[in-house]
Parts: structure tokens; C-alpha cells; sequence
């Protein structure tokens, strides 16, 4: 897809090996497992719990220039959604291309329906969704 | 909880260079990831946190 996942804990790269050895759900993994023990990479993303020292469950997606182009954070208690991620990660591969459209909520892939922003779009969005 | 999860990193703006260690099973083998090395090699990057190894992602 010309993106590099890597998954990030603030456990180190000894454990992550240990993990994906003996957790046979992770035996088909094909991401870098990347270790973040000081924390420091997960402050950056504001994802750094201090009361626990661990990272929430962050996801940014970053694009060839070095540009933060998506952020994501949920709590603990709550898993992503791997569909909409790749959706968003489509999303601004399309957008990289055609940088004076816009993806709606319910864009899932090339070929659907896009909007220009315009002066005759300006409270006519439900028109130009429907048309 | 005072300096938990603010976001530092403004949408738009360029993340500063970052180098962090990696365990990579695909190769068995330990290595490094840098945005630099990213950019360089005119890659898309996605950062995946979570909380810890040996729980669920």
C-alpha cells in the first residue's frame, strides 16, 4: 500500500519478540513492532499515560513529507475500528492526488463520490451528495 | 492524569524526526525506524500505540 505500519507499546523490542513468539494470534504479523520504553514517541503523540506509563490507544497517520495528516485516540477500554483506518488511509492517498476535492463521511474508495467545495455548494451539500 | 494526552502534534504540521527501536517478525530480527528514513524513502507512515504487549490491541 506504500505505508509502513508500525505498532508501538512502550515495551521494548525484547518483549515485543517474546509476545509475538508465544501469542499465536500474532503469528501471521508483519509489522515492525516498534518499542517505546522512556515513553518519549508516545508523549510526543499525546498519548503517554503518566499515572501508568503506558500509551492509549493512538493511531496517526503521517505522509511521505513528514505532515501529520490524521490522529485518532481512544481510552483504554476501547479497541479500533481497522476498516475505517484504511478508509482514512485510501482517504489521503486519493486526496495526495486530487488536492482540490473533499471525501465525505461514507467515501470508501476510489470511484465514489467526492465533493468540490465551491460558493454553489455552500448549503446545498445534501443536493450535492444526492445528485 | 495532569499531563496525559494532550496533543502536542497540531494536524497539518510537520512531525519532528523520530528514531525508535523495532523488533520486526517478518525478518526475525531487530532494527530501527526513523521518519527520516521514512521521507527519504517517499513512504506513508502509520503509528499504531496501544497499551501493552500480552494484553489485546
Amino acid at each position: 500500500m506504500g505505508a509502513e505500519v508500525v505498532t508501538v507499546s512502550t515495551d521494548t523490542q525484547y518483549v515485543h519478540l517474546a509476545w509475538q513468539r508465544h501469542e499465536k494470534e500474532l503469528a501471521n504479523v508483519k509489522y515492525p513492532m516498534g518499542a517505546d520504553p522512556t515513553g518519549n514517541l508516545s508523549r510526543m503523540f499525546g498519548v503517554y499515560d503518566d499515572s501508568s506509563g503506558l500509551a492509549l490507544r493512538g493511531t496517526f497517520i503521517i505522509n511521505p513529507s513528514g505532515i501529520l495528516m490524521n490522529s485518532e485516540i481512544n481510552f483504554y477500554n476501547m479497541g479500533r475500528n481497522i476498516d475505517e483506518l484504511m478508509r482514512k488511509f485510501k482517504a489521503n492517498l486519493y486526496l495526495a492526488k486530487k488536492k482540490d476535492e473533499g471525501c465525505p463521511s461514507k467515501w470508501q474508495e476510489e470511484g465514489d463520490q467526492t465533493l468540490k467545495p465551491s460558493p454553489e455548494m455552500v448549503g446545498r451539500v445534501h443536493e450535492a451528495l444526492n445528485e | 492524569m495532569s499531563d496525559c494526552c494532550e496533543t502536542y502534534l497540531k494536524l497539518g504540521h510537520q512531525v519532528p524526526d523520530f528514531e525508535i527501536d523495532t523488533y520486526d517478525p517478518t525478518v526475525k530480527n531487530f532494527g530501527k525506524i526513523s521518519l527520516e528514513g521514512q521521507k527519504k524513502a517517499g513512504k506513508w507512515t502509520i503509528l499504531f500505540f496501544y497499551p501493552a504487549d500480552f494484553t489485546f490491541v
